[in-house]
């Protein structure tokens, strides 16, 4: 083949339509292109999206048999024995942040099967909520230009921030959060031009969980938490307890 | 009130979240690895089960990406591009070896039967949640002509050699590589993606 035929091959290679032999070929190819491999980077990443698209909520049992597995599966070294020199990126917020996830998600699907038993109308749709937040949640901490920003809540507890500007959408994952006296309840607010519009209230009653903000992080600087009377309030009444930017 | 820099806080500056998790994973980090797994899992098997049209060998799939996602964690070079890409690229290709294996043990009338069943993306996305994501790559993909769609459709999730896929759509060799390049382009434009 020549080399005009082999830059043709980009899109069949990044959709994986080549056949072994072709591959093979056009991976040799991409060695010395740096053309083909720049956009063979952008194709795979635009294929990728193809398959973000038809996210599905897998079912409990995958989740308890992949981790049971990797318990029992050796890693591979790295390639190489050369350690990159870019300084390693280490959030304090994060190793509660994947066990707090993954409890709202579990809690999630765990509500499904309870919820699957019953045929009732308003369970169901219940069901379909919960569903559209777990599949929001994992399209946030997905998206490729999710920011994450953890800090310490004044009070007492942790919290991260994961936004992403492309969705409009951000999470929050609390943990540890000490339930606030008098019956008031927990609000979030995005910050915007220095002055807060409201974004939900945590589930009162619960310390640990994951909630998506309602609104969008476009055009804010950051989300913040306030302790507020019950039901919420329109406008801050106390000072922010947790204020985490959420650009990257 | 003003946004205040205040010491506790982490930005996630330079690599995105999921690409330092997926260093962490790589170090042995099985928490690291939840994280990327409720990142990640919804894809693959969606993906999976495109691909391969059958829940059992769909299942059986996701679990072997994802467990190969933990094995192989070291080998993700950032520089190459995002983590999602990395894992759904590993995803696709896993998927597409198992329904070619398939397909050398079976016949022709395989092959017909595949020409009555071309997926249309709306029997595609049907069944799924992910709106937002869905909407968007749904609109680019009416952007593209109808060959270029169809194209980058039947190969991508049904996973079909662009041969195949020129003889199910009944067009050229040629032409059916240059409507995948150029549909994957105008796919890359709309959706904005950058390597
Ligand atoms: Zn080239």
């Amino acid at each position: 083949m020549t080399d005009a035929d082999l830059h043709a091959l980009t899109g069949a290679y990044a959709l994986d339509a080549l056949d072994e032999r072709e591959a093979e070929d056009f991976a040799r190819h991409l060695a010395h292109c740096e053309a083909c491999t720049s956009e063979v980077r952008e194709l795979q990443a635009t294929a990728a999206r193809l398959a973000g698209a038809v996210a599905e909520v897998p079912p409990p049992e995958l989740h308890q048999r992949v981790m049971a597995a990797i318990g029992e599966v050796r890693q591979r070294p790295p390639r190489t024995t050369v350690l990159p020199l870019r300084p390693r990126w280490r959030p304090r917020g994060l190793p509660y942040l994947a066990a707090a996830a993954c409890l709202a998600l579990a809690a999630v699907a765990g509500g499904f099967a309870v919820q699957a038993r019953h045929q009732a109308d308003q369970q169901r749709s219940a069901a379909a909520q919960a569903r559209q937040q777990a599949v929001r949640l994992t399209a946030v901490m997905s998206a490729p230009d999710a920011t994450l920003h953890a800090g310490a809540v004044k009070g007492g507890g942790n919290a991260t921030v994961i936004a992403s500007r492309q969705l409009n959408q951000a999470a929050l994952v609390y943990h540890g959060l000490p339930e606030p006296a008098g019956g008031k309840v927990y609000e979030l607010w995005y910050s915007v031009n220095e002055s807060m519009v409201p974004a939900g209230l945590l589930t009162p009653g619960r310390s640990d969980g994951t909630t998506l903000l309602s609104g969008g992080p476009r055009g804010a600087a950051a989300v913040g938490v306030t302790i507020e009377p019950a039901g919420g309030s329109p406008k801050p009444t106390t000072d922010p307890i947790l204020l985490l930017p959420v650009s990257a | 009130m003003r946004v205040v820099a205040s010491g506790e806080q982490s930005p996630a500056s330079g690599p995105g979240a999921l690409e330092s998790l997926l260093e962490r994973v790589a170090q042995g980090d099985q928490e690291a690895f939840e994280s990327v797994y409720h990142a990640v899992a919804g894809s693959v098997l969606g993906l999976a089960r495109r691909v391969l049209r059958d829940s059992a060998q769909a299942e059986e799939v996701a679990q072997e990406v994802l467990i190969d996602i933990w094995r192989t964690a070291s080998r993700f070079d950032p520089a190459r591009g995002s983590a999602m890409t990395w894992m759904l690229t590993l995803a696709h290709r896993r998927a597409v070896d198992r329904v070619r294996s398939a397909q050398a043990s079976a016949n022709r009338e395989h092959r017909t039967a595949l020409r009555e069943n071309t997926p249309a993306f709306d029997e595609v996305s049907e069944q799924v949640e992910h709106r937002l994501e869905r909407e968007q790559v749904r609109r680019c993909l009416e952007s593209l002509t109808e060959i270029q769609r169809e194209a980058v459709t039947v190969a991508y999730y049904r996973g079909r050699t662009y041969r195949e896929t020129a003889d199910l759509l009944g067009v050229a060799l040629g032409t059916i590589k240059t409507r995948m390049r150029d549909g994957l382009i105008r796919l890359r434009d709309c959706l904005g993606v950058a390597a």
